[in-house]
């Protein structure tokens, strides 16, 4: 077994971990010594190639569809040089006061939170896309929307020299989306951070972690040679997202009585609609999602965004086979799309726990409030599609493959909760949340406010895992926000540790 | 190794045929790449996974015999479809949890294929502002 050792090592490169890389990395220069260690590959700019199943191999684990323990959901959530920040369209909000008052973590203070992250939105380059740049499927969006009374706000998003290539969720092909591979950790490794790429962590031990570099056929070599490594650190921040930081605790077995650990995961469950109007509309070309709809989410806890998807995505996401679905899919160019997303509960039965292997397995049920949000969001988006113009919509709860504009006044009948079966409809998830959960009490959180894991000084959490509820909205800024507290949190901490 | 063998092939590109019609149209080019994206998306996944996959084709190719008296591939292109209509909402979860992992991969083997792009009027570019408001 290879030998390394570092102050500091960060494991996962996304949102939080390439946050904390780069905020540690002026440090660098005064001598401190930080790895970060990240199981993707970093894949060289001819690699992005805008192919569903190819991309969706190389940047995702289980090509975007792992599933929960039962088969009724599927998750995505990325694999690479910046993690889930390669794979993301760049929607970039903070996170609202209400949010933060409802999860109620003790010294965490909205008005901090805020200002770092308006910091990264800065750095990112946070904006509103011109009204040039907006295509027919988020334009008939928000018409709708105003027309019906429903709120409906512009996505900032974090693009640069975007090209409106609509190939988001498979990797920029432009370098335009101003992920963390694309900003803090370029910044970092030129401060002296390491980025050791291809480079699963198997466990933790104190204040050391075991870790195999294997290079996949794509992307760059590993600046590591291929084997076991053992490395040491003072400090360890655990950034590997909320599936995979709770597995990566829990098969690593530490010495602690941590009950929460793994549980009050949330994924903001979402599905796909569609809505079919009678000419060509623009929507895969230009970027995909530029409006979200916060109307329900007081009243029915579910959300509304444009998006669009790619051809396998969206053939699995209808419901039905044969050849009313191969027609509807004969007219991608006639599509327009809505993503449906429930808020839903932090419970302590939705968990990741690890297989006999090590393998994370993630429990999660639906409660009846979620199916009740999915359905009634259904009916929302038909008005929608309907007030765009559309001639007919699918919905997964519909009781019929077609639902015609002549049934708008009837949609309560037309789509149903007892027509919405899981296992049948293709439920996914992209915004995976908790599994460390901050808080006070060591008996319902695993770290505290700063993303210390309670019993341990030297290791700490910096990824969405720390969400102790959903965030209602979309993460990556409050991730980004979090790990920034959980980096100064570990450099205030780092003198106090033994070397 | 296959994840399914040669006769087990031959019953999913029947049933997935019945699911995405456009199957059936595929070349030998396009065949041999609606196998391999199959083959490699179900290699990829873990054993325990391959094995429930193995016996819901089992099961979906044999379950037909105990109400119509034929297996699923022996039956006519109307009452296939009667049997995969009731699998999509078959009363236990299990049962339609199989036929949405059936469906998932036969469209990811068909949709998969960047060569079917044309026939669904997908057209992306990686300069798609170029064609914004045309």
């Amino acid at each position: 077994m290879i030998e390394r050792s570092y102050d500091v090592v960060i494991v996962g490169s996304g949102a939080g971990g390439g946050t904390v890389a780069q905020a540690l990395a002026p440090a660098c220069r005064e001598g401190l010594r930080v790895a970060v260690l990240e199981w993707g590959p970093k894949l060289r700019e001819d690699e992005y190639t805008g192919r569903e199943a190819e991309m969706a191999e190389r940047l995702y684990f289980d090509s975007g569809g792992v599933l929960t323990r039962d088969g009724t959901m599927t998750l995505a959530f990325g694999r690479a040089y910046g993690g889930s920040t390669v794979v993301y369209t760049g929607t970039s909000l903070p996170l609202p006061a209400e949010v933060l008052g409802r999860w109620g973590v003790s010294g965490l203070a909205h008005d901090d939170l805020l200002a770092r992250s308006k910091k990264y939105m800065t750095e990112n380059n946070v904006h509103l896309l011109e009204g040039d740049r907006i295509n027919d499927n988020n334009r008939l969006f928000a018409r709708a929307c105003r027309r019906l009374g429903y709120r409906v706000e512009q996505f900032p998003i974090n693009v640069k020299g975007c090209k409106g290539s609509g190939l988001c969720n498979l990797g920029c092909p432009n370098a335009a989306k101003q992920g963390t591979n694309r900003v803090q950790l370029p910044a970092a490794e030129a401060s002296g951070v390491e980025v050791i790429t291809n480079c699963k962590v198997e466990r933790i031990g104190s204040r050391e972690c075991v870790a195999t570099v294997a290079n996949p056929p794509w992307g760059e070599p590993s600046r590591s040679e291929p084997g076991e490594y053992l490395v040491r650190a003072r400090a360890i921040v655990v950034a590997a997202g909320a599936v995979n930081s709770p597995a990566l605790l829990l098969r690593s077995r530490l010495p602690a009585n941590l009950p929460a650990l793994g549980r009050y995961v949330t994924t903001h469950p979402a599905l796909i609609l569609v809505g079919e109007h009678d000419r060509p509309i623009s929507n895969f070309h230009g970027h995909p999602k530029s409006y979200y709809c916060d109307h329900f989410v007081a009243s029915g806890r579910f959300l509304l965004e444009t998006c669009m998807y790619f051809p396998f995505t969206t053939a699995k996401n209808l419901i039905g086979f044969g050849p009313e679905h191969a027609e509807l899919m004969s007219r991608l160019d006639r599509m327009q799309m809505i993503l449906v997303l429930a808020i839903d509960p932090a419970l302590p039965d939705n968990r990741v726990t690890v297989s006999p292997t090590g393998e994370p397995v993630v429990n999660y049920r639906f409660t009846d409030g979620v199916l009740d949000a999915l359905v009634e969001s259904q009916r929302a988006a038909a008005r929608i599609f309907f007030a765009a113009g559309c001639r007919r919509v699918h919905a997964p709860a519909g009781l019929s493959f077609f639902i015609g504009a002549e049934d708008v006044g009837r949609l309560d009948e037309r789509i149903t909760r007892e027509a919405f079966k899981l296992g049948k409809v293709s439920i996914s998830s992209a915004h995976l949340m908790g599994g460390c959960r901050m808080g006070a009490d060591a008996g319902t959180s695993v770290t505290d406010a700063w993303g210390q894991v309670h019993g341990f000084p030297w290791l700490f959490v910096a990824d969405g895992s720390l969400f102790p509820a959903c965030a209602e909205i979309n993460p990556y800024v409050t991730i980004m926000a979090l790990a920034d507290r959980v980096a100064e949190r570990v450099r205030a901490r780092l003198p106090e540790l033994p070397r | 190794m296959s994840p399914l063998s040669k006769r087990q092939w031959r019953f999913f590109l029947a049933v997935a045929a019945r699911v995405a019609p456009p199957c059936e149209r595929l070349d030998p080019a396009g065949q041999a790449r609606f196998n391999a994206i199959v083959g490699k998306a179900l290699a990829a996944r873990p054993r325990s996974l391959q094995r429930q996959f193995r016996l819901f084709l089992t099961l979906l190719r044999w379950g037909p015999a105990l109400r119509f008296g034929a297996s699923f591939d022996r039956l006519e292109p109307v009452r296939q479809d009667a049997v995969l209509r009731w699998l999509l909402d078959a009363p236990i979860l299990k049962l339609r949890s199989g036929f949405w992992g059936v469906r998932a991969l036969a469209f990811m083997g068909l949709y998969g294929q960047p060569e079917v792009w044309p026939a669904l009027r997908y057209a992306p570019s990686f300069n798609g502002n170029r064609f914004l408001h045309d």
